[in-house]
């Protein structure tokens, strides 16, 4: 009698050690316990699902997935790009040797008058042929072309140059 | 053949010059599970076939950006997951069909296929299976026949583990329902 009092009292100890269960959890518990036993019922007979494949599938399967991912990248690859700016010594010979063009440039330009007489007279030339021919033959006609007498100044030093110069030395001179 | 392991694949992926061998070994490792895995929802072949090699490709252009915090297999099997899901509800969609009758169509194909050497049992399973609702069909799928563990089967689907063992034990009571109709016993 003693003792059963004890082991109630063990028992009692037992159910208060604070452990708790979800709700409704032993009302589902013999449910998941038969589903268990079903499942391993059915895979006693069934192991497998009956699906098959063609001859060498998955051979082909590698390599159509292969062409798709790896293959297609080692054709794709990147073009090399080359720095065009690559060094600053090649920035600066660049920039000289535009420098040094545009000074030539600019230096036979001024250089060379005779050019720009002949590209003038050509544009004078241009504006007479627009001048209707009538009208410059009327212009000539009117106008005073005689030539401007000299002035004594002038026949002076003529006749000094004349005097003191001889042929040969005003043709070198000229 | 020994089997090599995700990190080795990792490693050598992460390097250029051994990107290919990995993506290789890759294939060697998961194809096959992959495509079971996908044949087993979408029954057809040619589904399978086309959906293995999409999913293979996305792995392919994201496994850069995979966390090592998650298992590769398990990654490879979301994937898998998601192209299969995407694919049944696009097939769902074309043919402004319900559920039931995309079931009884995907249950013909299999009839018909001749990629399907099941004895009688086994067809009989597989059109129990094509009356589940799709989670209930893929969490099964990975129980009975990848046996995946639950924890898993959770990193897959985002699923509690709770909610998964209702799930699998619902999913074989409507089978066995589905068995006895057909006076089938085990």
């Amino acid at each position: 009698m003693k003792q059963d009092f004890e082991n109630d009292e063990w028992m009692k100890g037992i159910r208060e050690t604070g452990f708790t269960t979800p709700a409704h959890y032993f009302d589902e518990l013999s449910e998941s316990i038969n589903a268990r036993i079903s499942a391993e019922k059915f895979k006693a007979v069934i192991q497998n699902d009956g699906h098959t494949v063609p001859d060498n599938y998955f051979e082909k399967l590698q390599a159509n997935i292969l062409a798709k991912t790896t293959a297609e990248t080692e054709q794709i690859v990147k073009p090399k790009v080359v720095r065009l700016w690559s060094s600053s010594l090649l920035k600066y010979a660049t920039a000289a040797c535009f420098l040094l063009v545009t000074g030539l440039g600019l230096y036979f330009n001024q250089q060379n008058p005779a050019q720009q007489t002949a590209s003038a007279d050509l544009a004078t030339e241009q504006m007479l042929y627009d001048i209707d021919e009538q009208a410059i033959i009327d212009h000539i006609s009117s106008a005073d072309i005689t030539q401007p007498k000299s002035t004594a100044v002038d026949i002076d030093l003529e006749n000094y140059i004349l005097t003191n110069y001889s042929q040969s030395e005003l043709a070198t001179s000229l | 053949m020994k089997q090599v392991e995700d990190s080795e694949i990792l490693e050598k992926f992460a390097n250029t010059k051994t990107r290919n061998e990995a993506f290789n070994l890759l294939l060697n490792k998961y194809q096959q599970k992959i495509y079971w895995h996908i044949r087993r929802m979408v029954i057809d072949h040619d589904d399978a076939d086309d959906l293995v090699q999409d999913v293979f490709v996305k792995v392919w252009k994201n496994l850069d950006s995979f966390r090592s915090d998650a298992q590769l297999y398990t990654w490879i099997y979301r994937i898998a997951t998601n192209e299969c899901i995407t694919f049944l509800n696009k097939k769902k969609q074309r043919n402004n069909t319900p559920l039931d009758e995309v079931s009884e169509e995907l249950s013909e194909t299999l009839v018909a296929s001749s990629y399907f050497n099941g004895d009688k049992i086994q067809l009989k399973l597989q059109q129990a299976l094509l009356t589940l609702p799709e989670k209930q069909r893929l969490i099964f799928n990975m129980k009975y026949f990848d046996e995946l563990k639950y924890e898993e089967i959770s990193e897959i689907t985002g699923t509690s583990v709770g909610a998964l063992k209702a799930s699998f034990h619902i999913a074989v009571k409507k089978i066995e329902t589905f068995m006895l109709n057909e006076d089938i016993t085990f």
